[in-house]
């Protein structure tokens, strides 16, 4: 059959269509190539390791759905985890485990007030294929002059990253600390990311 | 008022934005040179969220009324069983007649499918020199007609891409039965382990039926000239997600499957949380995020544009929902529609040599259309059955395809045809979630007051469908379809679509090796389903004189890749060949993966899955072009 002419006269032809919106680039947040080989390899180095411990941070957040980008990896743990992890990465350690004391950047909201906050935990960073990662063991939280919280504790879910099952702190603390703190665009983000996982309305909906 | 609208040129662009283009579009778009890339579907952009988690649990709309599918008022096609009949134009989507089920929009038809997955095997690709080894003569006396061909790669060439593409989409599951997963075992998909583990997220929970029938294999003993010692059982290979996934290694978060229910059946739901792997949730996203990709929803691509003298393809126009025409130049073209639509628009276009059958010869010319089969088991055939004593909820719950157990052990050349009718084999699998999908509207899924009566004995029917205290086991274990010279794909010289073209036909109907491996192989069936404990274990037969009736969406073949180019339509990189054209071969800038590509097969339930590792080949065979354009070298 020959080759139909090609018209290059628009058509008036109603046809049915859905209407749509095309998502912008920024609405897809995904783990940067180089971070996704760091928690592999991450995932890799810390297989058998005894102490309880999960990815946490924003990282840890991304791998469970929530829209929030990462540029560095951390890890949860207790303060034996914190020292068990350091043997295990004794290669990529760039800063051995101590105890650090430090002030969050981000201030927290209880009403209308803002209040420092600050975290206390055995530390140490690595650095894994090129990407930071921050481990923090047996982390405590203080709001203001407040009493030192309890260590934070929790039991972790799991996420496949690729092939390698790994542990992530779960979103319900995740959601609990950020309302302690008055961190509701955070929490925000966290039930977006629940309704998108179980059709439904996310905590507390 | 109506215009014709010059687009801004691009490196690469996609036909179409499914699993395909998706792969193609991200892999190319993420690469170093930052290359530009554009994908154009006729469908609109799907939010799983607003567009699916409420409306669509509406069984009449979504059923029988396809409101999620392709809309066949805007373009269709015909059927027919063979070349001297009149062909006439599917106009609804319906159950039996016609199950197209066509995917609209981002994703393709993959937002609504079963996500059942699987290898082929390295005998599918080498079906054709290795049956005339070991059987001569066997193929011309079982399809005196065979237009059967080998791959142009083995399954080892396959195998990589077969793994990144599985880490890509996210599969779920073990292994696919293969005895020592090396490159010895010539009759199972093997899975090198070099890569770590096998499918990267483990299979969704097994059903009471599906280990009793894994039991069961492991107690019965393999069929007369069978070259394994005891049956392979394995968990069915799915793409729904069964755990929160982040894919590798464009790092995608991915939502896990919720066991809702909505998801098969005739139905075919599309999911509300984006566990059904496809392009709209997996790759799109990776591409988006490097900024080079644009998408361009509602618009239908209705010409190519075919430079003989350079054999390129320079521009795709497409009508706008306003009926605008948009022309969009670029250096490569990856055509990833679904199935005869990537056929029909070649046809319409003049990219490639159509497929001419002659009649008086029994044989035909030119390859684009040719060697269509269809990759779906004949709707009525004949099949094992039985029944078990075991109840079950039909209640919604469960997905479309986990749960159950297969065996690739009685396919491929995995036992002795000397002494039958028919090459390969059929895969089999038993165990799905009962409550995995809602029938096609209550009253049509075979529990109707015109079957029933009504009254008390229609409640109690009613009763039995969702809360059933015995299970229906059984299968229908066609042998793969081998493409003959009478069917294809051309276009109908009678029907057009809403803007005047005219649309694809189909000439199709079952082929002997399929009801001659059924008939061998249900026997077989039926012993593991005695061996289940199941009562009633009947084979029940059905003539070869019965016609197709099913026009599955998994139609396979008809623009094949393949080593020879007068006969194949595009080279081992998903290359267009030229073939038939004037001049040197150069190799031209137009590039296609899909199941429609697939040379031939055995009977693994998916031709998505194997087309899956054609798409990423594609696209190493894009970005080597880009730099170099050229006829590629194997």
């Amino acid at each position: 059959m020959p080759v139909l002419k090609i018209p290059r006269k628009a058509q008036r032809i109603v046809a049915p269509f859905v209407e749509s919106r095309v998502p912008g680039p920024e609405e897809f947040v995904v783990l940067s190539e180089p971070l996704l080989n760091a928690t592999l390899k991450l995932a890799r180095l810390l297989k058998g390791c005894k102490s309880k411990w999960a990815l946490s941070g924003d990282a840890g957040e991304l791998v469970s759905g929530v829209s929030i980008p990462a540029d560095h990896l951390s890890i949860l743990t207790t303060a034996e985890g914190c020292e068990e992890i350091s043997y295990r990465l004794v290669e990529n350690v760039v800063q051995p485990p101590r105890i650090v004391e430090r002030k969050l950047d981000r201030e927290a909201k209880i009403g209308k007030e803002p209040y420092p906050v600050q975290m206390k935990s055995h530390e140490a960073r690595f650095r894994i294929e090129g990407q930071r990662l921050h481990v923090y063991g047996g982390l405590q939280i203080r709001i203001g002059d407040w009493e030192w919280g309890d260590p934070l504790e929790y039991e972790p879910e799991y996420v496949y990253v690729g092939s390698e099952k790994l542990p992530v702190v779960p979103l319900r603390l995740k959601t609990e600390l950020y309302i302690g703190l008055g961190w509701m665009d955070r929490v925000k983000k966290i039930n977006e990311a629940m309704v998108r996982r179980h059709h439904g309305p996310g905590f507390g909906g | 008022m109506s215009s014709v609208i010059m687009e801004p040129r691009k490196n690469l662009v996609c036909l179409g934005a499914g699993f395909m283009s998706g792969l193609v579009a991200a892999e190319v778009a993420r690469d170093s040179h930052n290359y530009s890339v554009v994908a154009i579907t006729k469908g609109p952009w799907w939010d799983y969220v607003s567009d699916f988690s409420t409306t669509k649990y509406d069984e009449w709309g979504v059923g029988l009324g396809r409101k999620y599918d392709s809309p066949l008022p805007v373009q269709s096609t015909t059927i027919r069983n063979s070349p001297t009949q009149f062909a006439l134009p599917v106009r609804r989507y319906t159950m039996p007649i016609q199950y197209h089920a066509l995917g609209h929009g981002v994703g393709g038809a993959a937002q609504h499918y079963g996500g059942t997955m699987g290898r082929q095997g390295p005998w599918g690709y080498k079906q054709q020199s290795l049956s005339d080894a070991a059987y001569p003569g066997k193929l011309a006396q079982i399809q005196p007609n065979n237009d059967l061909q080998d791959w142009p790669l083995d399954y080892a060439g396959y195998e990589p891409y077969y793994h990144k593409w599985e880490l890509v989409y996210g599969l779920c599951g073990t292994n696919n039965g293969s005895p020592t997963d090396t490159s010895s075992d010539m009759n199972y998909p093997w899975m090198d382990p070099s890569y770590g583990s096998k499918y990267p997220m483990p299979p969704h929970p097994l059903t009471p039926v599906a280990t009793q029938f894994r039991d069961a294999c492991l107690a019965t003993s393999p069929p007369q000239g069978a070259k394994f010692t005891s049956y392979h059982p394995f968990p069915h290979v799915s793409s729904l997600a069964s755990q929160p996934y982040t894919n590798v290694p464009y790092g995608v978060p991915v939502n896990p499957c919720v066991y809702d229910g909505y998801c098969g059946g005739n139905c075919n739901y599309a999911c509300e949380t984006g566990a059904k792997a496809n392009a709209a949730y997996r790759t799109i996203p990776a591409a988006m995020a490097t900024g080079n990709f644009k998408l361009v929803t509602n618009a239908y691509i209705f010409r190519l544009v075919w430079d003989a003298t350079s054999h390129t393809v320079t521009e795709a126009h497409y009508y706008d929902a306003q009926g605008n025409v948009h022309i969009q130049q670029g250096d490569v073209f990856f055509n990833g529609m679904w199935g005869y639509n990537m056929i029909r628009i070649m046809l319409l276009s003049g990219v490639g040599v159509p497929y001419q059958y002659n009649s008086g010869l029994g044989t035909g010319t030119g390859s684009v259309g040719r060697g269509l089969t269809n990759g779906y088991a004949p709707y009525t055939g004949t099949a094992a059955s039985g029944t078990l004593n075991i109840g079950a909820n039909s209640y919604s719950a469960g997905n479309a395809s986990g749960g159950s157990v297969d065996i690739y052990d009685l396919m491929d050349d995995n036992f002795d045809h000397t002494n039958l009718n028919f090459i390969g084999g059929a895969q089999i699998g038993m165990g799905g979630y009962a409550g995995g999908g809602p029938g096609n509207i209550t009253l049509a899924g075979n529990v109707s007051p015109s079957n029933t009566g009504v009254g008390g004995t229609f409640k109690a029917k009613q009763k039995d469908k969702y809360l059933p205290t015995t299970t229906n086991v059984g299968a229908t274990p066609f042998a793969p379809d081998i493409p003959t010279y009478d069917h294809y794909v051309d276009l109908d010289p009678h029907y057009t679509d809403i803007y005047g073209d005219p649309l694809s036909r189909l000439t199709y109907d079952w082929t002997a090796n399929m009801y001659n491996g059924a008939t061998y192989l249900a026997t077989i069936v039926a012993q593991i389903l005695t061996k289940m404990g199941a009562s009633n274990v009947k084979v029940g037969a059905t003539p070869a004189q019965v016609h197709n009736d099913w026009w599955g969406h998994h139609l396979r073949g008809g623009c094949r890749i393949g080593k020879d180019p007068t006969s194949s339509v595009f080279n081992s990189w998903n290359q267009h060949w030229l073939s038939g054209a004037p001049g040197p071969n150069i190799g031209s800038n137009y590039f296609a993966a899909g199941e429609i590509t697939n040379t031939a097969g055995d009977t693994v339930p998916s031709g998505t899955h194997v087309a899956g590792p054609q798409s990423w080949r594609a696209a190493e065979g894009i970005r080597q072009y880009l730099q170099t354009p050229g006829l590629l070298t194997p």
